[in-house]
């Protein structure tokens, strides 16, 4: 099937298709940031089981790999009894994969700023939390935007995951293997899904070094 | 007195006074018992669903078991060293495309680059399973795994390996240039080892990437860990204990591929 | 300044019986030790004496293990909201600056003003260039630390400090990590604050500053004080054997 027959065929589709990996993209990575920062949080308060059960998160997460955790969470999980939707089970999957990572790269952000600079705070008289608001979320988040980047595109790849379940509608990868499974759309079929997925990374990537570039910390 | 630089875990929190210190006692009393609470939860959720049953559980004490999840293991081995090593050339030639001095080339590889890393392993994966054979290509199924997470990852093995060799000195190239050493092998000879040193553990690192993305050897029927997992469950009808094994298989490789990336990162800074 | 008010006014630092350790060394021994005000009082010794923790402990940043301090006679709160208020009464300077990185020359010195004493944008912004001036650094107000030489970073931290109005400023060796050609900057403006009648406590290896500036010199050895006299009298005739070979060594440099 050459472009035009196959944009004409499945056309909506793609479009579709592009909009579902969008949205799971924007939803996972809206959680992973906000559970990665609730397990900074926790990683980094001074109640010591805390710590640890935090650490633990973090190195189940990175670890395990996303087509294990869908697989527990889809056929494992009734077992016990807890039946979610397709769409729960990816969703979940894409976000804490990605969440394990994002306290990762806020941990590193942290870690630039000079312990001095939080003794200084101190010195002038900040109480805890203002030392947090004025010296050290600020200085993590800016030094962590380009590893942010590179995370918002990782949750992008991993939302093909969603291609492992029936999904309607279906997203980028999950359609190319409908396609290739019911007409012969050939590498066209496929080149139009990685061409969508890539030309997304390349603007998160043009965007995230644009705004590195604005609000990089010199040292 | 010069003490040892803290770190930021030490740094944010000063040396707490009497009433913190209370707070921080009883937090901690408080979260053990929430913690210990979790862990009780998920065991009875267990139980009530008839999930500790023994006859679950005990095909892990039968030695052929582990056998079999040994021969997936070492599928999975195979599939991710040999997708491993591809990768490694692969981003290799497409590092020294990109820093090499032809337009065309160095943009062909940007290119390439860029669309390896941009694309989902999972795609490439669809693409050798449903695309490839429509020409006629019957591959086994080990490459039908390897190649496209080898793909997948050379675009970041190419940026990796381009980050060490801008680690090395331009002085090492200069002075080398200046014993009359020619362009090729000062690179292969002098840059390119110490830019290795440089990125060894983002390369293990990105072998652990490669070893997650073999978990979609299920797809082509490609005999690995998860794979065999499967067959494990049909034959004892024993699925969450079998890929909660397996997930937990997985995660301590993993773990310990990471440990080595940072015991090497540290021994070589 | 006028003598009754000396006499009858509190010390603005006063440590009584301080103790400290880590771990097993005794890095302070019954440390008692008073600042009136407008004094200046410098305290050196050897690396390792116990000069920086002695000075970090005033605003505890260091904690104590035993013995008392105490701010223009309140004593120094262990933790929470007394404890800040406490500390944005004292300035510090470090040896190494300590801007944040993050913040403009200017914000840098407005910051504290705005979020810890609650003034107005305006007013915190034009006493910071006030500040700034007087320092010799008004002309950087708009970049970032990292743009700035160690000697000018310094002067800001300083700037930070008064904008702060402080009742007293801790210099914990300020001029330790400098190059040698900005040291003089920095020393400049620790003697103007002086003369000032600002009230100061400096650990430094800087023997001439110690002996133009100083009110009092503190000599301190092994976590104790050995000496404290007036500079005249401590560099000319040092009563202890330790004081002696301390300043034989800088000398043979």
């Amino acid at each position: 099937m050459d472009i035009s027959a196959l944009l004409t065929q499945y056309g909506d589709k793609y479009l579709q298709a592009l909009l579902t990996t969008w949205k799971l993209t924007v939803f996972s990575f809206a959680l992973a940031f906000l559970i990665g920062i609730i397990i900074t949080v926790i990683r980094v308060c001074p109640i010591r089981p805390l710590q640890l059960f935090g650490d633990f998160y973090v190195q189940i997460f990175r670890n395990i790999p996303g087509a294990a955790l869908l697989i527990l969470l889809v056929y494992a999980l009734p077992y016990l009894n807890v039946i979610l939707s397709y769409y729960t089970c990816v969703l979940i999957a894409t976000s804490l994969i990605p969440s394990a990572f994002c306290s990762e790269y806020l941990m590193a952000g942290m870690n630039t700023i000079a312990p001095g600079q939080i003794e200084a705070a101190r010195a002038l008289g900040m109480s805890f939390s203002k030392i947090m608001k004025n010296v050290v979320i600020p200085q993590a988040l800016r030094s962590s935007v380009l590893s942010l980047t590179n995370l918002l595109v990782a949750t992008m790849l991993t939302t093909a995951l969603a291609s492992q379940v029936p999904m309607n509608p279906m997203d980028l990868t999950g359609l190319v293997s409908h396609i290739n499974t019911h007409a012969v759309g050939g590498v066209t079929a496929f080149l139009i899904s990685a061409v969508l997925y890539c030309a997304t990374a390349v603007v998160i990537g043009q965007i995230g070094a644009r705004i590195d570039r604005k609000v990089r910390i010199l040292r | 007195m010069k003490q040892k630089q803290p770190t930021i875990r030490d740094a944010l929190y000063e040396a707490p006074g009497p009433k913190a210190r209370k707070r921080i006692a009883v937090a901690t009393v408080i979260s053990i018992l929430a913690l210990a609470a979790l862990v009780i939860a998920v065991i009875r959720r267990f139980a009530e669903n008839g999930q500790l049953d023994a006859r679950y559980w005990s095909i892990f004490t039968r030695y052929t078991t582990w056998r079999f999840l040994g021969y997936g293991l070492a599928g999975t081995m195979t599939a991710a060293l040999t997708a491993g090593v591809i990768t490694f050339f692969v981003g290799l030639l497409l590092m020294m495309g990109r820093i090499s001095s032809f337009k065309v080339l160095r943009a062909l590889c940007t290119v390439l680059i860029e669309f390896s890393r941009g694309v989902p392993t999972l795609l490439f994966i669809y693409f050798f399973l449903l695309v490839v054979p429509q020409f006629g290509i019957r591959l086994p199924a080990l490459w039908k795994v390897a190649a496209p997470v080898a793909i997948s990852a050379c675009g970041v093995v190419a940026e990796v390996l381009r980050s060490g060799v801008n680690a090395v000195p331009k002085g090492q190239t200069e002075a080398a240039l200046s014993l009359g050493m020619r362009r090729s092998s000062v690179f292969f000879k002098i840059v390119f080892p110490q830019a290795l040193r440089f990125v060894v553990p983002a390369l293990i690192s990105e072998l652990v990437i490669v070893l997650k993305d073999t978990t979609f050897a299920y797809i082509v029927n490609y005999s690995d860990l998860m794979q065999n997992a499967r067959v494990l469950i049909s034959n004892y009808d024993a699925l969450l204990s079998v890929y909660l094994v397996t997930a937990v298989i997985y995660i301590l490789i993993n773990y310990i591929l990471n440990k080595i990336s940072v015991a090497v990162a540290r021994r070589t800074r | 300044m006028n003598s009754s008010e000396t006499n009858t006014a509190p010390p603005i630092i006063e440590l009584s019986h301080v103790d400290k350790h880590f771990g097993q060394l005794h890095v302070l021994k019954d440390i008692s030790l008073s600042v009136k005000k407008g004094e200046v009082v410098v305290i050196i010794g050897p690396s390792g004496s116990g000069k920086s923790t002695l000075c970090r402990t005033i605003n505890r940043l260091e904690t104590i293990d035993s013995g008392e301090i105490r701010i223009d006679g309140t004593a120094l709160p262990e933790e929470g909201k007394k404890l800040a208020e406490l500390r944005s009464q004292v300035g510090m300077v470090f040896q190494s600056f300590n801007l944040f990185a993050h913040k403009t020359i200017l914000d840098n010195v407005t910051i504290a003003p705005i979020d810890v004493l609650g003034k107005s944008k305006k007013e915190a912004r034009a006493e910071a260039m006030e500040l700034l001036k007087r320092v010799g650094v008004d002309s950087q107000a708009a970049k970032v630390p990292a743009q700035l030489s160690g000697g000018q970073q310094q002067r800001v931290a300083i700037a930070r400090a008064l904008a702060m109005h402080p009742k007293a400023i801790l210099f914990d060796e300020p001029t330790s990590a400098l190059d040698p050609e900005m040291i003089g900057e920095v020393l400049d403006v620790m003697t103007a604050l002086a003369k000032d009648g600002m009230t100061m406590v400096v650990v430094t290896h800087e023997m001439n500053f110690a002996r133009r500036v100083a009110d009092r010199i503190i000599f301190m050895d092994g976590g104790s004080i050995l000496e404290e006299n007036t500079p005249e009298e401590f560099f000319t005739h040092p009563k202890t054997k330790r004081a002696q070979d301390f300043l034989n060594s800088i000398q043979a440099h």
